[in-house]
């Protein structure tokens, strides 16, 4: 008899019988967990690489060769992704913050209302359908049958959909467990609705609120398929990327460069909020 | 523990009149942010599908419903293409499965430690934020002729010549969607077997059953959703995967994506439609399917109900 104790493994105490003994057999574990780790490793090595590459004098030769930081300068000589860049970074913080904004309220609201799960299905129902046939949507909605001239405010309109699910569930995370005799309690010494939500809601909600805002503002900046219907003639920074890299291979390295400092600003932001998210939360 | 015992439990307030009013006015501002959620979702999907009936001609779209755009889906080169595209998307959510599966229990129920665990959700998680074009691309420079993989096994003397079909081939393509879709696969079902009692794998244990036996009749018919979800999130993608067909596959293997993207450079927008839609519905249909198989497998209702609570 096993030990109570000894929850689950999947390579369990040796073979009770020679019949079971590939039950028991202790690699299992080990296979599954090395073979995930393996996958991971393969989503992050390529990172790593980008930055060596860029760093290289020929990134275009494969394999990061002599130390060099000419790309970076041919990146800050050359203008023409500055209006990209600037075009994301607009659509971007506004999507995050209409976001942060939109998901506070109704997260909310959807663990009070009548049918929480319709609700909540509703609203995440964009992660379902795939970026490109939510793009052709979209647009065929907006330009064809609205027959409005699309650009920046239809990139935005695009992100937004897509963005919004997932800053919704970050700050479910919060609300669901969100102790509601705080507020009476409020309530009873006399506070205001708004003070109520402003000096008891709001500190406690206040993680979710600006990681549903950060992470809407990375789903924007870096979104391509649904960008590529509703553009019209604008472009973003992934898109511009997206645009060179087809067209040109000389432009390739600088790309790279540019990819390169977009992740050493990018990747700081998540851990931080990461950390915000899920240690601090965890703790207090 | 404790605060999930005092959540959203509905509390009957002690002041009635200010509780409802200030809650009549947020459903005001919920009634409209659903009626703005409705216009931009759900209209432009019924849009999507009621303009997959009408066609095109010379560049005009003609507004008079028939068949003839989706009959055009299944003639020419196109039906080849959704077979691939088909037969591509089911390969990836397969080995998707078979690689999540082991890691998400391994993840859930492996003795994990608790920073550890945060560290590899964390992991899991990044990655939807970043430039899906840039992460691809550079498989180019790591799979190319003179890449880093034919380097070092020229290096190795494992072969005299660069080994020629690690890009630009269906297995590039496979290769690129497998890594990219990774996340999206493992963290549902973490999610499902994670919240499956300890005490019941332990009851199971104690009753004389393997481990094997263990997993296939308890853990995997308890994690069903989770596994559904999984596909569901890795198939939709994969049907759709654009970026990896077009950097890793450099032009030899096209996909539907590519075709809805040609239509709409075409300016073809019925094709689009009709692609789009049809992307949807394979997803729907083989949600169905699974649905389904699933029903035999175990009660699926039961499972819900346990992971509910």
């Amino acid at each position: 008899m096993t030990p109570a104790h000894s929850a689950f493994s999947i390579g369990g105490p040796a073979a009770l019988s020679a019949s079971t003994g590939l039950s028991y057999w202790a690699g299992w574990k080990h296979i599954g967990k090395w073979a995930g780790l393996g996958m991971i490793a393969l989503i992050y090595f390529p990172l790593v690489w980008l930055a060596l590459l860029s760093i290289s004098v020929n990134p275009l030769s494969g394999i990061p060769g002599p130390i060099s930081i000419e790309h970076y300068k041919a990146l800050f000589a050359n203008s023409a992704w500055h209006m990209p860049m600037v075009a994301s970074l607009i659509i971007g913080l506004i999507v995050g913050l209409v976001c942060a904004v939109v998901a506070t309220i109704v997260g909310r609201a959807v663990p009070n209302a009548s049918h929480p799960g319709r609700m909540l299905l509703m609203f995440v129902l964009p992660l379902f359908v795939p970026g490109m046939s939510m793009g052709a949507a979209l647009f065929i909605f907006t330009r064809s049958i609205l027959g409005l001239k699309l650009g920046f405010w239809s990139i935005a309109l695009g992100h937004f959909v897509w963005a919004f699910p997932f800053a919704l569930l970050i700050i479910l995370v919060l609300t669901t467990r969100f102790d509601h005799r705080l507020v009476e309690a409020g309530r009873d010494l006399g506070a205001s609705n708004w003070r109520v939500f402003w000096d008891i809601e709001f500190p406690i909600l206040m993680p979710g609120i600006v990681s549903a805002g950060l992470f809407g503002f990375l789903m924007s900046f870096n979104e391509v398929m649904r960008t590529i219907f509703l553009r019209g003639t604008s472009e973003t920074m992934p898109v511009w990327n997206w645009v060179q890299a087809a067209a040109q291979q000389s432009q390739v390295p600088i790309i790279f460069a540019l990819a390169t400092l977009v992740l050493l600003v990018t990747l700081p932001l998540l851990a931080t909020a990461f950390w915000f998210l899920f240690v601090r939360l965890e703790k207090s | 523990m404790i605060s999930s015992t005092l959540q959203i439990t509905p509390t009957p307030s002690l002041r009635p009149n200010l509780f409802s009013r200030m809650f009549a006015r947020t459903d005001w501002v919920i009634a409209a942010i659903l009626l703005a959620w409705f216009i931009l979702v759900i209209v432009p999907l019924a849009v999507l599908f009621s303009f997959s009936f009408f066609e095109t001609k010379s560049y005009a779209t003609i507004y008079n419903p028939s068949f003839n755009t989706w009959i055009s889906l299944f003639e020419s080169g196109r039906f080849e293409v959704t077979l691939r595209t088909l037969r591509i998307a089911l390969t990836v959510t397969a080995i998707e499965l078979l690689i999540a599966y082991p890691f998400a229990l391994w993840l859930a129920k492996g003795h994990v430690s608790k920073g550890m665990r945060a560290v590899i959700l964390a992991l899991l998680t990044i990655p939807f934020f970043l430039d899906i074009s840039s992460r691809t691309i550079i498989w180019r420079a790591i799979l190319g002729q003179n890449g880093l993989v034919n380097t070092v096994l020229m290096w190795l003397g494992v072969t005299d010549t660069p080994v020629e079909w690690l890009l630009y081939t269906e297995w590039s393509v496979h290769f690129g969607m497998l890594i990219s879709l990774f996340p999206t696969m493992v963290l549902p079902i973490y999610m499902a077997i994670n919240i499956i009692e300890d005490t019941l794998i332990e009851a199971s244990n104690d009753l004389g059953a393997t481990p094997w036996q263990t997993l296939s009749r308890v853990i995997l018919p308890l994690s069903l959703p989770g596994v559904m979800a999984g596909v569901v999130f890795t198939l939709g993608p994969a049907l759709a995967a654009w970026v990896e067909p077009s950097m890793l596959g450099g032009g030899f293997v096209n996909l539907l994506s590519n075709s809805i993207e040609s239509a709409y450079t075409a300016l073809r927008y019925p094709v689009v439609a009709a692609l789009s839609t049809f992307v949807i519905l394979m997803l729907v249909v083989l949600l169905g399917v699974m649905i389904l198989a699933a029903r035999r497998f175990g009660d699926l209702s039961s499972s819900f109900r346990v992971l509910k609570g």
